[in-house]
């Protein structure tokens, strides 16, 4: 009799197991969050974060790295009328950028510099009565996420140009090169290039990464200009790196441009990879390059020149070589998605507001529409001879291209389109056609890149009367879109969809708000 | 035939083997479904959706929903966040403060007509029924209202219809099942001025999706919601910003509900039909417990009833004995004393008679 009473005793006691168990794998597969780090949610976002983990490159790291708030620090030593040397050994030639040390020895000894320093400092503060920092271990090592307005700084034309009016234009006050024969910095004139092409993102070597170079040269300099009550750049972190405050810097409008035996206007060479140049026009049509044009279009060298000041044609040969990363010269310039190549950043203009209502609903073709081409490659000027040097060449074909945004003559546009075709609901739709045209040409007018590519009249009209050929009286929508849904072609929107989604689309990229995507009736009269 | 004793513990091996592989990659042996070849589906495009109701109040019509508190063109409904219930198959919520977007967003809610539906794994009446076409469909007359299949959905989709007392039903997009058979297109689809939604076979939408990717760089997150989510849905949805921006979850991964719990559900049969024979043998457990109780207590009566009365007789017994040895010594004692007082007066007449004593010796 006992037996069968435990029996059932038993089978409950398994069953609550199993059920638990159960309960716990359910549990387990939808995941416990994570505890919430602590955040300094309420405070400003700030630039002067350095995460200090130097000790990751002997190994794993044994605890949390150190968020540490750099001007916290400062702060606090100035008040007590302590300096940079409080923290930053004297380098052999700036101050090092690295706490009470110069590089980084051992594991153990750059861990001891950390430990001993601080927690020194912040015990003697508090012996002090003053409010010290944390001595213990997790006081300093824990995950804690504060707001950052950090943001990269670099060199543009306006700060470049206020430097070297400051430094009364000795280039060599900055600018170096490593001399291979007697193993030193000298500077050269005419061979200055952007410190990024030989500091990089890392020490290699004995190049100091960009950070240490700039920390290094520019903050030393800002400070013994400071201290000598001179006009002089910022000297802490959020000067330089603060989202905010750099909006803030002086911007020159008209900057005077920089020389550097730059050509005024060239033809996009050809190199073949044994360095031999290909001859003009032997092969395709040339591209000139308005070369002082692009100056001004942009902020800096290394918009375009991303690793040297060389011409292009240097590294990206025609097949690729080693120093080009092996990407050849048609990839150099037609890549899209980047800023550094001719279609990249002239696509990444498309974006803007006056462009955008056509561009942002035209598809990406890769490659591109052949009939582009001709934009940039040109034949050969019948004015040109077998003597004419490239950079008259691309004088000569520049002067023949130049940009303008055509249209038709007025009353070749409609002044209104209905759109009747599918009048159920409501009244047709009445589209102040050439008002449209007018807008969207006065829009760009200014624009050389859009002169560039809209000289043909018929151009700005594709931007709505797309896929089909240039004309002056394109074919009707209803020509090509009907019904949605055609088993054949997915991609063709219904008349309907096609109508609603490129005006909405339009005036969306171009920011116009009114009528609402959902007022129906700002568009067409509701019927009665 | 004749089969050597080898050859048969090798065949038995492999038997062995096989079917323990075989369980671990597919659990209950069911195998792995990818939808039917010419499934339909629709993909919603998030970036062209603008939030006009227009597709709500189509399914109202077409499904002849009860109409709404608020008129459709109402889009101050969209202020809290809403979703599909009892009087309407499909919802549109609007999503504002987007990192990264400027103005609101807005996403369709809908059945999203799993190729693997949750709730037609969860319900064990088979009242929803996965068609070739897609559409998950619901069959009231089976229904026994457990609403397990509300639990089930991951997608928060099947409603109960609570205000009926005696007719309720789980109520749900059909995917317009019924227009669908006759080469309509869904209520919705049909009505979106800006084809927010493309209907085509699924394997279409998603080569559409692709195309879109590719042709507007930048536009999309590289993500086609509902191609492997739950093991794939008919109804998919590409967005420009994080899908948990537009409220879906994007911790629902890609095995399909009925793997997930066919190990579990496979047992419930079992349980099932098990649990009248283990019911029913606690029942005769404890009914013979209980027999085996009476019977021995009745023993144990019979036993004491038993004993007292043997008891009883011994003392009784006893009792007689005394009495009788009692009895016995008193008449001896009054012979005794009989015979006494005789001697006594024999001797007294011979005193007076000595012939009175020889009386005495004889007795």
């Amino acid at each position: 009799m006992m037996k069968e009473r435990s029996l059932v005793r038993r089978t409950g006691r398994v069953l609550t197991l199993v059920t638990a168990m159960l309960a716990l794998a359910i549990l387990s597969v939808q995941g416990s969050a994570p505890p919430a780090p602590s955040t300094d949610g309420a405070s400003k976002p700030r630039a002067d974060i350095i995460r200090i983990d130097g000790l990751k490159q002997f190994g794993r790291l044994e605890r949390p790295a150190v968020i540490y708030l750099h001007e916290k620090h400062t702060q606090a030593l100035s008040q007590k009328k302590k300096d940079c040397a409080t923290c930053h050994l004297p380098g052999q030639k700036y101050q090092s950028i690295q706490f009470m040390r110069l590089k980084d020895t051992t594991k153990q000894e750059v861990m001891d510099i950390y430990h001993n320093n601080c927690t020194v400092c912040h015990r003697q503060t508090a012996e002090a009565g003053e409010k010290g920092g944390p001595v213990v271990c997790t006081g300093c090592h824990q995950e804690r996420e504060v707001a950052s307005s950090w943001k990269e700084i670099g060199m543009d034309k306006s700060l470049h140009y206020r430097h070297g009016k400051a430094q009364e234009n000795k280039c060599e006050v900055c600018h170096h090169r490593y001399d291979q024969v007697a193993q030193k910095l000298v500077y050269v004139k005419g061979k200055e290039d952007d410190c990024r092409y030989c500091h990089l993102a890392k020490t290699v070597d004995k190049t100091i990464s960009m950070r240490l170079a700039s920390h290094g040269q520019c903050l030393d300099c800002h400070r013994k200009r400071l201290a000598q009550n001179k006009d002089a750049g910022p000297a802490t972190c959020g000067g330089c790196h603060d989202a905010e405050l750099q909006k803030k810097i002086q911007k020159l409008k008209d900057v005077p441009r920089l020389m550097r035996g730059q050509p005024d206007a060239t033809i996009i060479q050809a190199v073949k990879s044994d360095g031999q140049k290909v001859e003009p026009f032997s092969r395709l049509s040339v591209v000139p390059f308005n070369h002082i044009g692009h100056e001004a279009y942009n902020d800096t060298c290394r918009a375009c020149h991303h690793s040297s000041m060389e011409a292009c044609g240097k590294c990206h040969t025609l097949q690729g070589s080693k120093d080009g990363k092996f990407v050849n010269l048609q990839t150099a310039m037609h890549r899209v998605n980047t800023q550094a190549s001719c279609l990249g950043c002239h696509d990444g203009n498309q974006a803007e507001k006056r462009c955008a209502g056509c561009h942002a609903s035209i598809p990406r073709k890769d490659p591109p529409d052949l009939a582009g081409c001709a934009s940039c490659h040109m034949p050969k000027p019948a004015a040109a001879t077998a003597q004419t040097e490239p950079k008259a060449m691309a004088a000569m074909l520049l002067e023949a291209r130049k940009p303008v945004v055509a249209t038709y003559a007025d009353e070749d546009i409609p002044e209104t389109v209905e759109i009747k075709t599918l009048s159920k609901q409501y009244e047709p739709a009445k589209l102040p056609h050439r008002k449209i045209v007018q807008t969207l040409v006065k829009n760009i007018k200014d624009s050389k890149l859009a002169g560039s590519f809209h000289r043909d009249p018929g151009t700005v009209c594709q931007g709505c009367h797309h896929n089909s050929p240039v004309a002056k009286k394109p074919p009707a929508c209803a020509s090509c879109h009907s019904q949605p849904f055609d088993g054949r072609n997915l991609f063709k929107p219904g008349l309907q969809a096609a109508y609603h989604l490129h005006c909405k689309e339009c005036h969306q990229g171009m920011g116009i708000e009114k009528p609402a995507a959902t007022n129906c009736t700002g568009c067409h009269k509701e019927k009665l | 035939m004749s089969i050597s004793r080898r050859t048969f513990l090798g065949w038995l091996g492999a038997a062995a083997v096989g079917t323990t592989l075989g369980r671990s990659a597919h659990a209950a042996g069911s195998p792995h479904f990818t939808g039917y070849p010419d499934a339909l589906g629709v993909l919603f495009d998030a970036t062209r959706c603008i939030g006009c109701r227009k597709c709500e109040e189509a399914c109202n019509k077409v499904n002849e929903l009860p109409a709404p508190a608020r008129p459709f063109s109402d889009l101050a409904v969209m202020e809290r966040k809403r979703r599909t219930d009892a009087r309407s198959y499909t919802v549109v919520n609007r999503y504002e403060n987007i990192v990264g977007v400027k103005g609101p967003l807005y996403r369709k809610i809908q059945c999203n007509h799993c190729l693997e539906p949750a709730c037609a794994s969860a319900c064990f009446v088979r009242a929803f029924t996965k068609n070739s076409n897609s559409a998950v469909t619901y069959d009231e007359t089976v229904c026994v209202g457990c609403r397990y299949c509300m639990i089930a959905c991951p997608f928060e989709i099947p409603t109960y219809e609570y205000d009926k007392v005696l007719t309720p039903r789980i109520m749900k997009c059909t995917f317009c099942h019924p227009r669908l058979i006759k080469g309509l297109l869904p209520g919705c689809v049909e009505i979106c001025p800006v084809e927010a939604m493309t209907f085509g076979k699924r394997r279409d939408l998603i080569r559409i999706a692709n195309e879109r990717f590719a042709q507007f760089p930048g536009r999309y997150l590289h993500h086609i919601y509902g191609e492997r989510e739950m093991g794939g849905t008919a109804w998919m949805t590409i967005s420009g910003v994080p899908f948990r921006d537009l409220g879906m979850r994007e911790d629902l991964g890609i095995t399909p509900a009925p793997e997930l719990t066919k190990g579990a559900l496979s047992v419930v049969p079992v349980v099932a039909g098990m649990w009248p024979v283990l019911l029913t043998g606690i029942y005769a457990i404890s009914q013979r417990r209980d027999k085996i109780a009476r019977d021995e207590k009745s023993a144990a009566v019979a036993a004491a009833v038993a004993q007292a009365q043997a008891d009883a007789k011994a003392k009784l017994t006893e009792a007689l004995a005394k009495a009788e040895k009692d009895k016995k010594t008193a008449i001896e004692k009054e012979v005794k004393k009989a015979l006494e007082e005789a001697a006594k007066a024999k001797a007294q007449p011979s005193a007076a008679a000595p012939g009175a004593a020889p009386e005495k010796k004889s007795s």
